[in-house]
């Protein structure tokens, strides 16, 4: 801006157009300053609205109860404040907390089942007696392009006796297996999310260890290292980051779990309605309409997702040091 | 990442200086959406207040508008827009759209819940009979007995009029409903030299029999307690009642109770299947490989029957077996099972008018007829008239004409003081998590008796007063 001020003006005017120069750049300095906010505008519009005031709206709805008076509310609806009566309410009866015991157990086996599967998958993949390592990178990773709501429909057609094959291989063989049991269904969903997230994850991992510098390999080869070696001591620490943010991620998504639990509700009568956490909340919400409640739930899903996610962290970067 | 050299990138450049001039406009624009958008944000905050707690029932009736109205009618009926231009094409006053939702439970209900929490909901909704409460909880739906709906009252079956009549109200205008009989594959019980039981003990008996041919007579849903409770309504049960300005519960009754006993002597005997559901594809499965002798479900069962694969000319339908109290057959004929109404919404505009044309479609010769070819709907909710197609003989049913012969006694063997309530959805869930509980020593007495204190709470809990009813507590 202040380039375009001419040099060649008599001295009088000088004076004049340095004040107007410095003032131009005060109000440069002021359209630099509001540029970023302008810039960030259209996308923290949206973030307020569609992110932060639902979540403050949530988290006050989670403090009101509301009061009926008569058969139907007839003689007058109240709403009030309620303190944490809802949040005693949503652990009162034991499922929410069961529901969360529940997907305790999925995550401490699908993750690191999961995590290890994809190292493994992307080692393999890096390592250099690959063959069509791009092939098969784009078949691994094909899982996760179907959406989790067919997934669980074509895998449910593997589960259901009857139908599958599987099954009735099995009971060719004179093993009685039942996917959509008690005990054996979590583990039926378990697969459905490995079998989709596998891929993925992989990819993550693949792009890490594409960013480690050839010359790292070359020193290790010219020590002698071994391929095994090599993987031990050079990528799997170099993909550290990798792993972590994956798990981080698995970790979140093992408590946000519902596609999958409720669309096999219809194929398996032991899916209760608030076998997930996600499925309890939505239940209270939308099919019993208490919308306080079910922000109470949401919200104590989203501490303990943060809370979970929070200690993984601080626990793997305090080894790291 | 992106070259700014490489041919292929989009000319970001060109755009930006054509844009140039238009960049004020823009901002301003930008900075108009954004105070627009935090006015909005504004109202959606002090709109806030939890959505459902307003009644229109209590505001002044709305007229009839004495000019062409359009309606929407909400519903997850197969082709009812069919249905509605039979209507539209005589009445081109009030003309009426069909709008597709999910079933029930299934999305439907979450929409119209959302619907009218915004103050959206359409003109119509199809709401069953068991949801009614729910949606008058949240204030959804306008009491027809302010537009005069009782001058109809008795075109339709006396006991689904008491399933939509609530404190001096009417809440909605039954659209179909679901008798129960037993469906049964006479091939199979003919192997075990059986006809079909008049009793529940006798169906245990014959259970018993089917079993040794590797087929059961029937399945029982722990996960949906809707089965269950058909029975016990059937056996006598009144769960739930109004007296005054609270609730009066009770569902350890003795009809109850001894049909919550029968059916726990029969899943420990093995008698019936609690493996799966039906009509679940593994029912269907197994209906195929001719593993399943029979169902006691309601009238529209049998277009599901329908597509059991292979089973053409192998079914028919006899009377639900009856409940025994010694020699003395107890409670009533037959129970129904699903089946629900049409509900004029909050938000109509226009209550009179879609409250006729839901009269007409679900009492008229013509109305029925359409529903019954193009929606399928379950059966008439009229008395009088069940529809053109179902006075014949079934060729899939063994050629019998099993809905004059069977459901429209069933229709009217029906327990008159049956009532829903506000909970249904969360009681029926309540339930059927207890039910899963079933096994050891744990029955489905017991889970009768946890269900009941839990739904009591759950009454509380909404600030519902509620108490318990009789003595035997």
């Amino acid at each position: 801006m202040t380039s375009s001020v001419p040099r060649a003006e008599p001295p009088t005017v000088a004076d004049a157009i340095e004040v107007g120069a410095a003032k131009a750049k005060r109000g440069a300095n002021k359209q630099v300053r509001r540029a970023p906010w302008l810039l960030l505008a259209p996308f923290m519009v949206l973030f307020l609205l569609t992110f932060v005031l639902p979540i403050l709206a949530a988290i006050g709805s989670s403090f009101t109860k509301v009061t009926r008076k008569g058969v139907f509310g007839e003689l007058g609806v109240e709403t009030t404040f309620a303190g944490f009566s809802n949040y005693t309410q949503a652990f009162a009866d034991g499922t929410l907390a069961k529901s969360l015991g529940r997907m305790l157990l999925f995550g401490v086996v699908q993750v690191p089942v999961m995590i290890v599967l994809c190292t493994v998958l992307a080692l393999m993949l890096e390592s250099a007696s690959a063959r069509w390592p791009g092939f098969f990178r784009a078949v691994y990773f094909m899982p996760y392009g179907v959406p989790g709501v067919i997934a669980t429909i074509l895998w449910s057609f593997l589960y259901v006796p009857g139908l599958s094959p599987l099954v009735g291989l099995f009971d060719k063989l004179g093993v009685q297996i039942d996917f959509l049991g008690e005990g054996t269904v979590l583990w039926s969903i378990a697969n459905i999310v490995t079998w989709t997230y596998t891929g993925y994850n992989m990819m993550i991992i693949v792009a890490q260890l594409k960013s480690i510098p050839g010359d790292i390999y070359e020193a290790a080869r010219v020590d002698g290292a071994s391929t095994w070696r090599i993987a031990r001591t050079i990528q799997l620490p170099l993909i550290r980051p990798a792993l972590v943010l994956t798990t981080v991620f698995s970790i979140i998504g093992t408590l946000q779990l519902f596609a999958e639990a409720q669309l096999l509700q219809s194929f398996a009568p032991s899916i209760t309605n608030t076998y997930t956490p996600n499925l309890a909340a939505y239940t209270t919400a939308f099919a019993y309409n208490d919308y306080n409640v079910a922000a109470a739930q949401s919200v104590i899903i989203a501490l303990i997702a943060f809370v979970l996610s929070f200690v993984f962290l601080t626990l793997t970067s305090r080894r790291q040091r | 990442m992106a070259d700014p050299t490489d041919p292929a990138a989009p000319p970001g450049g060109a755009a930006r200086t054509a844009q140039a001039p238009s960049a004020l406009t823009r901002r301003r624009l930008l900075s108009l959406g954004a105070a627009g958008l935090a006015g909005g944000a504004a109202s959606l905050l002090s709109g806030c207040a939890t959505p459902g707690t307003t009644s229109v029932n209590t505001q002044p009736t709305i007229p009839a508008a004495g000019e062409p109205v359009r309606l929407q009618y909400w519903a997850w009926l197969k082709d009812l827009q069919k249905v509605c231009d039979v209507w539209n094409a005589q009445r081109p006053d009030i003309q009426v759209e069909a709008v597709w939702i999910p079933g029930g439970n299934s999305g439907g209900y979450q929409k119209l819940f959302a619907a009218s929490a915004a103050g959206g909901s359409p003109d119509l909704a199809q709401v069953e009979f068991r949801s009614i409460p729910e949606f008058m909880l949240v204030n959804a739906l306008v009491d027809l007995s302010r537009y005069g709906v009782d001058q109809y009252a008795d075109r339709y079956n006396k006991a689904l009029w008491q399933q939509v009549s609530y404190v001096d109200g009417v809440y909605g205008i039954p659209q179909d409903s679901g008798p129960m009989a037993l469906y049964y594959r006479p091939d199979l019980l003919q192997r075990v030299g059986a006809e079909p039981p008049a009793t529940w003990d006798e169906w245990a008996e014959l259970a018993a029999e089917v079993r040794k041919i590797g087929a059961y007579l029937d399945v029982f849903a722990v996960s949906d307690a809707s089965g269950f409770c058909a029975y016990a309504t059937q056996a006598g049960a009144t769960w739930f009642a109004v007296d005054g300005d609270h609730w009066t519960v009770n569902m350890t009754d003795e009809a109850t109770l001894n049909t919550a006993a029968f059916f726990d002597k029969a899943i420990d005997r093995g008698l019936v299947s609690t493996a799966f559901t039906l009509f679940s594809p593994p029912w269907y499965a197994a209906a195929a490989n001719n593993q399943i002798a029979g169902a006691v479900t309601a009238s529209w069962g049998d277009a599901l029957i329908e597509s059991v694969s292979g089973g053409a000319g192998k079914w028919k339908v006899a009377p639900m077996p009856l409940w025994q109290n010694g020699s003395q057959t107890t409670g009533y004929g037959s129970s129904f099972i699903g089946g629900s109404t049409a509900a004029v919404m909050a938000d109509s505009k226009h209550p009179k008018e879609a409250m006729e044309f839901a009269v007409w479609m679900t009492t008229s010769r013509a109305g029925i007829d359409a529903m019954i070819a193009n929606s399928g709907i379950g059966w008439s909710p009229t008395d009088s008239y069940i529809g053109a197609t179902r006075q014949q003989p079934s060729e899939f049913f063994s050629g019998q004409n099993y809905n004059e012969d069977v459901f429209v006694k069933m229709a009217t063997e029906q327990n008159p003081d049956w009532q829903w309530w506000p909970l249904t959805t969360q009681s029926f869930n309540i339930l059927a998590d207890a039910f899963r509980r079933k096994g050891g020593s744990y029955t489905l007495v017991d889970a009768v008796r946890d269900a009941e204190g839990q739904i009591i709470e759950a009454f509380r809990n909404k600030g519902l007063s509620i108490e318990r009813r009789g003595s035997s507590s």
